[in-house]
Protein backbone atom coordinates (compact mmCIF):
# COMPACT_ATOMS: atom_id res chain seq x y z
CA UNK A 1 0.00 0.00 0.00
CA UNK A 2 1.19 3.62 -0.53
CA UNK A 3 0.87 3.90 3.64
CA UNK A 4 3.78 1.76 3.82
CA UNK A 5 6.84 3.47 4.14
CA UNK A 6 10.21 2.17 2.64
CA UNK A 7 12.57 0.51 4.94
CA UNK A 8 16.31 2.35 5.38
CA UNK A 9 17.76 -0.80 4.49
CA UNK A 10 17.92 -0.07 0.91
CA UNK A 11 20.93 1.73 0.84
CA UNK A 12 22.94 -1.27 2.40
CA UNK A 13 21.16 -3.07 -0.41
CA UNK A 14 22.80 -1.02 -3.16
CA UNK A 15 26.28 -1.20 -2.00
CA UNK A 16 25.86 -5.00 -1.98
CA UNK A 17 24.11 -6.02 -4.83
CA UNK A 18 26.80 -3.76 -7.22
CA UNK A 19 30.24 -5.90 -6.40
CA UNK A 20 31.41 -5.36 -10.22
CA UNK A 21 31.60 -1.49 -9.94
CA UNK A 22 32.93 -1.13 -6.36
CA UNK A 23 36.04 -3.00 -7.28
CA UNK A 24 38.02 -0.37 -5.61
CA UNK A 25 37.20 -0.46 -2.00
CA UNK A 26 35.94 2.56 -0.37
CA UNK A 27 38.44 2.20 2.25
CA UNK A 28 41.04 4.83 2.01
CA UNK A 29 43.95 2.36 1.11
CA UNK A 30 47.99 3.95 1.45
CA UNK A 31 49.29 5.07 -2.23
CA UNK A 32 52.73 5.52 -2.17
CA UNK A 33 54.21 8.49 -4.12
CA UNK A 34 55.89 6.47 -6.80
CA UNK A 35 55.33 3.07 -8.09
CA UNK A 36 58.65 0.55 -9.13
CA UNK A 37 58.55 -1.02 -12.32
CA UNK A 38 60.73 -3.76 -13.61
CA UNK A 39 62.60 -2.70 -17.13
CA UNK A 40 63.17 -5.83 -19.63
CA UNK A 41 65.08 -6.67 -22.31
CA UNK A 42 62.57 -7.48 -25.08
CA UNK A 43 62.83 -10.61 -26.61
CA UNK A 44 64.70 -12.66 -23.82
CA UNK A 45 63.06 -10.89 -21.26
CA UNK A 46 65.83 -10.27 -18.73
CA UNK A 47 64.68 -7.92 -16.15
CA UNK A 48 67.36 -4.70 -16.31
CA UNK A 49 66.49 -2.57 -14.41
CA UNK A 50 63.53 -1.07 -11.64
CA UNK A 51 62.25 2.51 -12.45
CA UNK A 52 59.65 3.94 -10.31
CA UNK A 53 56.66 6.43 -12.08
CA UNK A 54 54.22 8.42 -9.99
CA UNK A 55 51.11 7.12 -8.66
CA UNK A 56 48.94 9.29 -10.34
CA UNK A 57 50.66 8.06 -13.48
CA UNK A 58 50.51 4.42 -12.74
CA UNK A 59 48.81 3.52 -9.93
CA UNK A 60 45.02 5.48 -9.94
CA UNK A 61 42.23 3.94 -8.42
CA UNK A 62 40.36 1.99 -11.39
CA UNK A 63 37.11 4.38 -12.51
CA UNK A 64 34.98 2.01 -14.92
CA UNK A 65 32.40 5.59 -15.72
CA UNK A 66 35.56 7.62 -17.04
CA UNK A 67 37.11 4.38 -18.97
CA UNK A 68 33.15 3.68 -20.65
CA UNK A 69 33.24 7.57 -21.40
CA UNK A 70 36.68 7.68 -23.01
CA UNK A 71 35.44 4.17 -24.93
CA UNK A 72 32.70 5.47 -25.82
CA UNK A 73 34.04 8.73 -26.99
CA UNK A 74 36.83 7.03 -28.93
CA UNK A 75 33.65 4.85 -30.64
CA UNK A 76 31.80 7.66 -31.69
CA UNK A 77 34.72 9.36 -33.05
CA UNK A 78 35.68 6.40 -35.16
CA UNK A 79 32.35 6.00 -36.98
CA UNK A 80 32.61 6.95 -40.43
CA UNK A 81 29.17 8.03 -40.70
CA UNK A 82 28.95 8.17 -44.84
CA UNK A 83 25.69 6.38 -44.95
CA UNK A 84 23.62 8.41 -47.72
CA UNK A 85 20.31 7.51 -49.60
CA UNK A 86 18.57 9.77 -51.78
CA UNK A 87 15.54 11.22 -51.36
CA UNK A 88 12.51 11.63 -54.05
CA UNK A 89 14.05 14.72 -54.85
CA UNK A 90 17.21 13.50 -55.18
CA UNK A 91 16.32 9.98 -57.32
CA UNK A 92 17.06 10.16 -60.71
CA UNK A 93 14.22 10.66 -63.60
CA UNK A 94 11.02 12.20 -65.23
CA UNK A 95 8.17 13.87 -63.23
CA UNK A 96 5.45 12.87 -65.53
CA UNK A 97 2.45 11.19 -63.71
CA UNK A 98 2.71 7.44 -63.32
CA UNK A 99 -0.87 7.19 -64.73
CA UNK A 100 -4.19 9.22 -65.48
CA UNK A 101 -5.72 9.90 -61.96
CA UNK A 102 -8.87 8.64 -62.24
CA UNK A 103 -10.52 5.56 -64.71
CA UNK A 104 -7.75 2.62 -63.98
CA UNK A 105 -9.11 1.10 -61.27
CA UNK A 106 -6.07 1.45 -59.81
CA UNK A 107 -4.60 3.72 -56.50
CA UNK A 108 -3.51 7.32 -57.32
CA UNK A 109 0.24 8.29 -58.51
CA UNK A 110 1.85 10.99 -59.21
CA UNK A 111 5.67 10.84 -59.94
CA UNK A 112 7.75 7.70 -59.86
CA UNK A 113 10.08 9.16 -57.33
CA UNK A 114 7.25 8.17 -54.43
CA UNK A 115 9.17 6.54 -51.47
CA UNK A 116 6.11 4.27 -51.60
CA UNK A 117 6.81 3.21 -55.03
CA UNK A 118 9.44 0.42 -55.55
CA UNK A 119 12.80 2.24 -57.02
CA UNK A 120 11.41 5.22 -55.40
CA UNK A 121 13.36 7.82 -53.05
CA UNK A 122 14.27 6.65 -49.07
CA UNK A 123 11.83 8.71 -47.25
CA UNK A 124 13.88 9.15 -43.87
CA UNK A 125 17.07 7.44 -45.03
CA UNK A 126 20.47 7.92 -43.44
CA UNK A 127 22.76 11.21 -44.64
CA UNK A 128 26.21 11.53 -44.00
CA UNK A 129 27.08 12.85 -40.16
CA UNK A 130 29.44 13.24 -37.92
CA UNK A 131 28.60 11.21 -35.09
CA UNK A 132 31.93 11.88 -32.45
CA UNK A 133 30.92 13.52 -29.45
CA UNK A 134 32.46 15.36 -27.10
CA UNK A 135 34.89 14.63 -23.76
CA UNK A 136 37.03 17.19 -21.87
CA UNK A 137 40.49 16.67 -21.99
CA UNK A 138 40.90 16.10 -18.43
CA UNK A 139 38.31 13.53 -18.14
CA UNK A 140 40.35 11.37 -21.09
CA UNK A 141 43.68 11.92 -20.14
CA UNK A 142 42.63 10.46 -16.86
CA UNK A 143 41.50 7.57 -18.43
CA UNK A 144 44.21 6.90 -20.30
CA UNK A 145 46.29 7.13 -17.07
CA UNK A 146 43.67 4.83 -15.10
CA UNK A 147 43.90 2.12 -17.96
CA UNK A 148 47.46 1.74 -17.88
CA UNK A 149 47.20 2.34 -13.67
CA UNK A 150 44.48 -0.58 -14.29
CA UNK A 151 46.77 -2.94 -16.23
CA UNK A 152 50.18 -1.94 -13.87
CA UNK A 153 48.00 -3.47 -11.09
CA UNK A 154 46.64 -6.63 -12.34
CA UNK A 155 50.64 -6.99 -13.46
CA UNK A 156 49.36 -6.63 -17.00
CA UNK A 157 52.06 -3.69 -17.67
CA UNK A 158 55.11 -5.42 -19.07
CA UNK A 159 57.54 -2.33 -19.97
CA UNK A 160 60.68 -3.29 -22.22
CA UNK A 161 63.79 -1.48 -22.96
CA UNK A 162 63.88 0.74 -26.13
CA UNK A 163 64.35 -0.91 -29.61
CA UNK A 164 61.88 -3.72 -29.52
CA UNK A 165 62.19 -5.77 -31.97
CA UNK A 166 63.03 -9.50 -33.07
CA UNK A 167 65.64 -11.41 -35.05
CA UNK A 168 63.64 -13.30 -37.87
CA UNK A 169 60.47 -11.92 -39.52
CA UNK A 170 58.98 -15.11 -38.32
CA UNK A 171 55.01 -15.32 -37.42
CA UNK A 172 56.80 -19.08 -36.09
CA UNK A 173 59.90 -17.36 -34.45
CA UNK A 174 57.08 -14.59 -32.77
CA UNK A 175 54.80 -17.81 -31.60
CA UNK A 176 57.63 -19.14 -29.98
CA UNK A 177 58.09 -16.04 -27.94
CA UNK A 178 54.33 -15.76 -26.90
CA UNK A 179 54.12 -19.37 -25.75
CA UNK A 180 57.20 -19.32 -23.96
CA UNK A 181 56.25 -16.40 -21.98
CA UNK A 182 52.58 -16.64 -21.95
CA UNK A 183 50.94 -14.28 -23.81
CA UNK A 184 49.49 -16.27 -26.36
CA UNK A 185 45.45 -17.21 -26.84
CA UNK A 186 45.50 -19.14 -24.15
CA UNK A 187 46.44 -16.52 -21.81
CA UNK A 188 43.71 -13.73 -22.83
CA UNK A 189 46.60 -12.35 -25.77
CA UNK A 190 48.88 -9.57 -25.91
CA UNK A 191 49.15 -5.77 -27.15
CA UNK A 192 52.63 -4.72 -28.17
CA UNK A 193 53.42 -1.45 -27.99
CA UNK A 194 56.35 0.12 -29.83
CA UNK A 195 57.12 3.77 -30.34
CA UNK A 196 57.66 3.17 -34.19
CA UNK A 197 57.54 0.58 -37.23
CA UNK A 198 59.69 -2.83 -36.48
CA UNK A 199 60.00 -4.53 -39.93
CA UNK A 200 60.53 -7.72 -38.29
CA UNK A 201 58.05 -7.38 -35.22
CA UNK A 202 55.33 -6.11 -37.43
CA UNK A 203 56.01 -8.83 -40.51
CA UNK A 204 56.06 -11.48 -37.71
CA UNK A 205 52.77 -10.12 -35.77
CA UNK A 206 50.84 -9.84 -39.10
CA UNK A 207 49.83 -13.45 -39.20
CA UNK A 208 49.48 -14.45 -35.00
CA UNK A 209 46.55 -11.84 -35.08
CA UNK A 210 44.80 -15.04 -32.84
CA UNK A 211 47.82 -14.45 -30.15
CA UNK A 212 48.07 -10.65 -30.03
CA UNK A 213 48.70 -7.45 -32.37
CA UNK A 214 51.28 -5.26 -32.38
CA UNK A 215 50.89 -1.11 -32.72
CA UNK A 216 52.76 1.84 -33.00
CA UNK A 217 52.12 4.04 -29.89
CA UNK A 218 50.49 6.63 -32.22
CA UNK A 219 47.72 4.11 -33.19
CA UNK A 220 47.12 3.21 -29.57
CA UNK A 221 43.30 4.29 -28.28
CA UNK A 222 42.01 3.87 -24.37
CA UNK A 223 40.37 0.64 -25.94
CA UNK A 224 43.25 -1.21 -27.34
CA UNK A 225 44.80 -0.71 -23.57
CA UNK A 226 41.71 -2.60 -22.24
CA UNK A 227 40.93 -4.95 -24.64
CA UNK A 228 43.20 -8.27 -24.40
CA UNK A 229 45.06 -10.04 -21.65
CA UNK A 230 48.35 -7.77 -20.71
CA UNK A 231 50.72 -4.89 -22.48
CA UNK A 232 53.54 -5.25 -23.80
CA UNK A 233 55.13 -1.54 -24.27
CA UNK A 234 58.67 -0.14 -25.00
CA UNK A 235 59.55 2.52 -22.31
CA UNK A 236 59.87 5.29 -24.78
CA UNK A 237 56.33 4.55 -26.32
CA UNK A 238 54.92 4.74 -22.37
CA UNK A 239 56.29 7.92 -21.77
CA UNK A 240 55.11 9.56 -24.55
CA UNK A 241 51.87 8.13 -23.49
CA UNK A 242 52.28 9.65 -20.31
CA UNK A 243 53.52 12.68 -21.71
CA UNK A 244 50.50 12.98 -24.15
CA UNK A 245 47.74 12.71 -21.05
CA UNK A 246 48.60 14.53 -18.41
CA UNK A 247 46.80 17.70 -18.49
CA UNK A 248 44.94 17.54 -15.31
CA UNK A 249 48.45 17.27 -13.69
CA UNK A 250 50.60 19.92 -15.62
CA UNK A 251 49.05 23.69 -15.56
CA UNK A 252 49.63 24.37 -19.39
CA UNK A 253 51.00 28.36 -19.14
CA UNK A 254 51.48 29.69 -22.55
CA UNK A 255 54.69 31.69 -23.13
CA UNK A 256 55.68 33.40 -26.23
CA UNK A 257 59.37 33.01 -24.85
CA UNK B 1 28.61 -16.56 -15.92
CA UNK B 2 28.12 -14.80 -12.18
CA UNK B 3 31.44 -17.16 -10.86
CA UNK B 4 33.54 -16.28 -13.14
CA UNK B 5 32.94 -12.58 -12.72
CA UNK B 6 33.49 -12.51 -9.06
CA UNK B 7 36.48 -14.45 -9.38
CA UNK B 8 37.21 -11.78 -11.92
CA UNK B 9 36.89 -8.48 -9.22
CA UNK B 10 38.48 -10.82 -6.26
CA UNK B 11 41.38 -10.40 -8.88
CA UNK B 12 41.18 -6.72 -9.21
CA UNK B 13 40.90 -7.09 -5.62
CA UNK B 14 44.60 -8.17 -4.91
CA UNK B 15 46.39 -6.03 -2.35
CA UNK B 16 48.86 -3.82 -4.74
CA UNK B 17 52.47 -5.71 -3.23
CA UNK B 18 50.96 -9.10 -4.82
CA UNK B 19 50.11 -7.13 -8.03
CA UNK B 20 53.79 -6.16 -8.70
CA UNK B 21 54.99 -6.59 -12.33
CA UNK B 22 56.73 -10.09 -11.36
CA UNK B 23 53.18 -11.51 -11.39
CA UNK B 24 53.68 -12.81 -14.67
CA UNK B 25 55.83 -15.33 -13.23
CA UNK B 26 52.98 -16.62 -11.32
CA UNK B 27 50.58 -16.48 -14.31
CA UNK B 28 50.96 -20.20 -14.71
CA UNK B 29 49.28 -21.23 -11.77
CA UNK B 30 46.35 -18.49 -12.42
CA UNK B 31 45.26 -19.97 -15.54
CA UNK B 32 41.71 -19.09 -16.14
CA UNK B 33 39.57 -17.37 -18.56
CA UNK B 34 40.11 -14.68 -19.60
CA UNK B 35 37.42 -11.54 -19.98
CA UNK B 36 38.16 -8.53 -21.07
CA UNK B 37 36.96 -5.57 -19.03
CA UNK B 38 35.48 -3.94 -21.75
CA UNK B 39 32.16 -5.68 -20.75
CA UNK B 40 31.90 -4.49 -17.20
CA UNK B 41 32.47 -0.69 -18.30
CA UNK B 42 29.54 1.48 -17.69
CA UNK B 43 28.94 4.92 -16.61
CA UNK B 44 27.50 5.90 -13.01
CA UNK B 45 24.18 5.77 -12.54
CA UNK B 46 22.95 9.06 -12.31
CA UNK B 47 24.73 10.11 -15.94
CA UNK B 48 21.87 9.71 -18.35
CA UNK B 49 18.32 10.79 -18.02
CA UNK B 50 15.85 8.15 -19.33
CA UNK B 51 14.24 9.14 -22.56
CA UNK B 52 10.77 10.44 -22.05
CA UNK B 53 8.26 8.42 -24.10
CA UNK B 54 5.69 10.44 -24.87
CA UNK B 55 1.94 9.30 -26.03
CA UNK B 56 2.57 5.99 -24.25
CA UNK B 57 -0.24 5.99 -22.01
CA UNK B 58 -1.46 7.62 -19.21
CA UNK B 59 0.44 6.60 -16.55
CA UNK B 60 4.06 7.58 -18.18
CA UNK B 61 2.69 11.77 -17.16
CA UNK B 62 3.25 12.15 -21.00
CA UNK B 63 0.38 10.71 -22.54
CA UNK B 64 -2.73 11.94 -23.65
CA UNK B 65 -1.75 14.88 -25.19
CA UNK B 66 1.90 14.18 -24.93
CA UNK B 67 2.56 17.57 -22.64
CA UNK B 68 1.40 19.62 -25.93
CA UNK B 69 -1.80 21.30 -24.14
CA UNK B 70 -5.23 21.19 -26.03
CA UNK B 71 -6.06 21.85 -29.83
CA UNK B 72 -4.57 24.94 -31.75
CA UNK B 73 -1.37 25.90 -33.96
CA UNK B 74 1.20 24.67 -31.09
CA UNK B 75 -0.29 21.08 -30.68
CA UNK B 76 -0.03 20.70 -34.33
CA UNK B 77 3.23 22.41 -35.87
CA UNK B 78 5.16 25.25 -34.54
CA UNK B 79 4.33 29.19 -34.47
CA UNK B 80 6.54 31.40 -35.91
CA UNK B 81 9.08 32.99 -33.46
CA UNK B 82 8.28 36.61 -33.73
CA UNK B 83 4.52 35.78 -34.32
CA UNK B 84 2.35 37.46 -31.42
CA UNK B 85 -0.81 36.27 -31.76
CA UNK B 86 -1.50 38.88 -34.77
CA UNK B 87 -0.47 41.83 -33.33
CA UNK B 88 2.42 43.66 -35.12
CA UNK B 89 5.15 42.02 -34.36
CA UNK B 90 8.17 43.55 -32.02
CA UNK B 91 10.41 44.16 -34.74
CA UNK B 92 8.06 45.66 -37.15
CA UNK B 93 7.28 48.06 -34.37
CA UNK B 94 10.51 48.64 -33.13
CA UNK B 95 12.51 48.33 -36.34
CA UNK B 96 16.59 48.28 -36.66
CA UNK B 97 18.31 50.98 -35.17
CA UNK B 98 21.55 51.96 -35.98
CA UNK B 99 24.06 51.17 -38.67
CA UNK B 100 27.39 48.22 -39.45
CA UNK B 101 30.14 50.81 -39.91
CA UNK B 102 32.34 48.95 -42.75
CA UNK B 103 35.10 51.44 -42.44
CA UNK B 104 35.74 50.66 -38.59
CA UNK B 105 38.87 49.46 -37.81
CA UNK B 106 38.50 46.22 -35.64
CA UNK B 107 41.22 45.54 -33.61
CA UNK B 108 42.02 43.33 -30.47
CA UNK B 109 43.44 45.31 -27.59
CA UNK B 110 46.27 44.91 -25.16
CA UNK B 111 47.28 46.92 -22.46
CA UNK B 112 50.59 47.90 -20.72
CA UNK B 113 49.87 46.37 -17.15
CA UNK B 114 48.72 43.12 -19.06
CA UNK B 115 52.07 43.05 -20.67
CA UNK B 116 54.29 43.95 -17.29
CA UNK B 117 51.77 41.20 -15.92
CA UNK B 118 53.21 38.64 -18.40
CA UNK B 119 56.94 39.70 -18.26
CA UNK B 120 56.52 39.44 -14.51
CA UNK B 121 55.88 36.14 -15.24
CA UNK B 122 57.48 35.40 -17.48
CA UNK B 123 55.55 34.65 -20.26
CA UNK B 124 57.30 37.62 -22.21
CA UNK B 125 60.83 37.90 -22.84
CA UNK B 126 61.19 41.39 -22.84
CA UNK B 127 64.79 41.46 -24.19
CA UNK B 128 63.49 40.64 -27.14
CA UNK B 129 61.24 42.46 -29.70
CA UNK B 130 57.60 41.77 -28.76
CA UNK B 131 55.33 41.42 -31.60
CA UNK B 132 51.96 40.05 -32.78
CA UNK B 133 53.04 36.74 -32.77
CA UNK B 134 54.84 36.37 -29.12
CA UNK B 135 51.78 38.20 -27.68
CA UNK B 136 48.86 35.56 -29.41
CA UNK B 137 51.56 32.80 -28.21
CA UNK B 138 52.18 33.52 -24.74
CA UNK B 139 47.88 34.37 -24.72
CA UNK B 140 48.54 37.94 -23.83
CA UNK B 141 45.66 38.07 -26.37
CA UNK B 142 42.93 35.31 -27.49
CA UNK B 143 43.63 35.56 -31.10
CA UNK B 144 43.52 38.53 -33.29
CA UNK B 145 40.57 40.37 -35.06
CA UNK B 146 40.74 41.17 -38.46
CA UNK B 147 42.96 44.17 -38.61
CA UNK B 148 45.36 43.75 -35.81
CA UNK B 149 46.36 44.79 -32.37
CA UNK B 150 45.79 48.23 -30.69
CA UNK B 151 48.78 48.93 -27.88
CA UNK B 152 46.10 50.83 -25.66
CA UNK B 153 47.61 52.41 -22.28
CA UNK B 154 45.28 51.08 -19.47
CA UNK B 155 47.28 50.73 -16.27
CA UNK B 156 50.52 52.55 -18.05
CA UNK B 157 51.58 53.23 -14.08
CA UNK B 158 52.86 49.90 -13.86
CA UNK B 159 54.85 49.37 -16.84
CA UNK B 160 58.61 49.90 -16.20
CA UNK B 161 60.32 47.39 -17.98
CA UNK B 162 61.81 48.71 -21.37
CA UNK B 163 60.07 47.15 -23.96
CA UNK B 164 60.60 47.34 -27.80
CA UNK B 165 57.37 46.40 -28.99
CA UNK B 166 55.77 45.83 -32.65
CA UNK B 167 51.84 46.06 -33.38
CA UNK B 168 49.44 47.74 -35.63
CA UNK B 169 48.53 50.59 -33.80
CA UNK B 170 49.44 52.52 -30.56
CA UNK B 171 47.93 55.04 -28.75
CA UNK B 172 49.54 57.78 -28.10
CA UNK B 173 49.57 57.39 -24.34
CA UNK B 174 50.97 54.34 -24.65
CA UNK B 175 53.63 55.21 -26.48
CA UNK B 176 54.20 57.97 -24.50
CA UNK B 177 54.94 55.54 -21.19
CA UNK B 178 56.56 52.83 -22.98
CA UNK B 179 59.12 55.83 -24.38
CA UNK B 180 59.30 56.85 -20.82
CA UNK B 181 60.40 53.55 -19.51
CA UNK B 182 63.19 53.44 -22.60
CA UNK B 183 61.46 51.24 -24.29
CA UNK B 184 60.84 51.30 -28.12
CA UNK B 185 57.13 51.25 -30.00
CA UNK B 186 56.53 50.36 -34.09
CA UNK B 187 53.69 50.16 -35.62
CA UNK B 188 53.31 47.99 -38.46
CA UNK B 189 50.56 47.85 -41.30
CA UNK B 190 48.92 44.17 -41.08
CA UNK B 191 46.16 42.28 -43.20
CA UNK B 192 44.11 39.25 -41.92
CA UNK B 193 46.24 37.08 -44.10
CA UNK B 194 49.67 38.07 -42.92
CA UNK B 195 48.44 37.49 -39.54
CA UNK B 196 47.55 33.85 -40.47
CA UNK B 197 50.53 33.37 -41.96
CA UNK B 198 52.60 34.93 -39.04
CA UNK B 199 51.12 33.16 -36.86
CA UNK B 200 52.14 29.87 -38.17
CA UNK B 201 55.75 30.78 -38.70
CA UNK B 202 55.40 31.55 -42.71
CA UNK B 203 56.04 34.98 -42.27
CA UNK B 204 58.85 36.56 -40.16
CA UNK B 205 57.82 39.28 -37.69
CA UNK B 206 59.85 41.71 -39.72
CA UNK B 207 59.71 45.59 -38.43
CA UNK B 208 61.17 46.53 -41.98
CA UNK B 209 59.13 47.42 -44.98
CA UNK B 210 58.60 45.30 -48.03
CA UNK B 211 59.99 47.72 -50.33
CA UNK B 212 63.49 48.05 -48.33
CA UNK B 213 63.21 44.36 -47.19
CA UNK B 214 66.04 42.26 -49.34
CA UNK B 215 64.07 40.22 -52.43
CA UNK B 216 65.72 36.93 -52.09
CA UNK B 217 64.23 36.11 -56.11
CA UNK B 218 66.58 38.63 -57.25
CA UNK B 219 69.67 36.80 -56.00
CA UNK B 220 71.42 34.70 -58.09
CA UNK B 221 70.04 30.74 -58.12
CA UNK B 222 72.55 29.41 -56.12
CA UNK B 223 72.81 31.37 -53.41
CA UNK B 224 68.75 31.39 -53.70
CA UNK B 225 68.38 27.93 -52.81
CA UNK B 226 70.99 28.06 -49.85
CA UNK B 227 68.79 31.17 -48.65
CA UNK B 228 65.51 29.73 -49.48
CA UNK B 229 66.74 26.49 -47.13
CA UNK B 230 68.06 28.56 -44.52
CA UNK B 231 64.99 30.47 -43.95
CA UNK B 232 61.82 28.84 -42.97
CA UNK B 233 59.73 32.18 -44.44
CA UNK B 234 57.58 31.51 -47.08
CA UNK B 235 55.86 35.31 -47.14
CA UNK B 236 57.17 38.65 -46.39
CA UNK B 237 54.98 40.83 -45.10
CA UNK B 238 52.74 43.45 -47.25
CA UNK B 239 52.84 47.45 -47.15
CA UNK B 240 49.64 49.30 -47.26
CA UNK B 241 48.25 50.26 -50.19
CA UNK B 242 45.19 52.73 -49.20
CA UNK B 243 45.86 55.94 -48.97
CA UNK B 244 44.44 56.00 -45.40
CA UNK B 245 46.51 53.36 -43.99
CA UNK B 246 49.73 54.73 -45.98
CA UNK B 247 49.39 57.80 -44.18
CA UNK B 248 48.57 56.36 -40.87
CA UNK B 249 51.90 54.19 -41.04
CA UNK B 250 53.81 57.27 -42.37
CA UNK B 251 53.22 59.28 -38.94
CA UNK B 252 55.90 59.67 -36.86
CA UNK B 253 53.72 60.30 -34.22
CA UNK B 254 51.93 57.03 -34.52
CA UNK B 255 55.80 55.63 -34.74
CA UNK B 256 54.93 54.00 -38.34
CA UNK B 257 57.36 51.97 -39.82
CA UNK B 258 57.06 53.62 -42.71
CA UNK B 259 57.44 56.69 -40.74
CA UNK B 260 61.48 57.32 -42.96
CA UNK B 261 59.50 58.25 -45.92
CA UNK B 262 58.61 61.28 -44.60
CA UNK B 263 61.01 64.06 -45.44
CA UNK B 264 62.01 66.86 -43.04
CA UNK B 265 59.37 69.33 -42.00
CA UNK B 266 56.96 67.29 -44.49
CA UNK B 267 53.65 66.14 -43.09
CA UNK B 268 52.67 62.29 -43.62
CA UNK B 269 49.40 63.67 -45.72
CA UNK B 270 49.38 62.10 -49.41
CA UNK B 271 46.88 64.66 -50.03
CA UNK B 272 47.88 67.73 -48.35
CA UNK B 273 51.29 68.81 -49.98
CA UNK B 274 53.68 70.51 -47.44
CA UNK B 275 54.60 73.83 -49.25
CA UNK B 276 58.16 74.01 -49.81
CA UNK B 277 60.36 75.77 -47.73
CA UNK B 278 63.76 75.29 -50.20
CA UNK B 279 65.34 77.28 -52.76
CA UNK B 280 64.25 74.94 -55.50
CA UNK B 281 62.26 77.92 -57.31
CA UNK B 282 65.58 80.34 -56.54
CA UNK B 283 67.56 77.91 -58.14
CA UNK B 284 65.60 77.02 -61.34
CA UNK B 285 64.95 80.54 -61.87
CA UNK B 286 68.65 81.42 -62.15
CA UNK B 287 69.39 78.56 -64.48
CA UNK B 288 66.39 79.71 -66.80
CA UNK B 289 67.34 83.07 -67.07
CA UNK B 290 71.16 82.28 -67.75
CA UNK B 291 69.91 79.71 -70.60
CA UNK B 292 67.47 82.99 -71.95
CA UNK B 293 70.71 85.10 -71.83
CA UNK B 294 72.51 82.48 -73.90
CA UNK B 295 69.62 82.38 -76.39
CA UNK B 296 69.19 86.14 -76.86
CA UNK B 297 69.48 87.23 -80.42
CA UNK B 298 69.77 90.83 -80.17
Amino acid sequence: MATETSLPSNETQDYSHSILRNTTTPVAEFTPPTVPTTIYKFPTMEPLRFESYSSKYLYLPLRRDILHRAVIFEGDATRQGTASTKTRYEVHGSHRKVRPQKGMGKARLGTRQSPVIRGGGKSFGPHPRDFSTELPRKVYDLAWRTALSWRYRKGGLIICEDGMDIDYLKARYAKRIFDHNHWGNAYGRSLVVTNSYRKNLFGAMQDLGSEGRVQVVDDVDVKDLLEQGRIIIEKSALDEILRQHQSDLVAKVRTGV
Amino acid sequence: MPPRLAALTAYCRTAPAAALPSIALLSPFMQGRFSSILATLSDNAGAYNKRIRRGRGPSSGKGKTSGRGHKGQKQHGSVPARFQGGQTPQDIVHGVRGFENLFSAEMSPVNLNRIQSWIDQGRLDPTRPITVKELVESRCIHGVKKDGVKLLARGKEELKTPINILVSRASAAAIETIEAAGGNVTTRYYTQQSIKRLLKGESESSFTPLALAPNTAEVSPTSNTTASSASPFLYRLPDPTSRKDIEYYRDPAHRGYLSHMVGEGQGPSLFFKTPRVGGRRKSKKPGTAAAAKENRLW
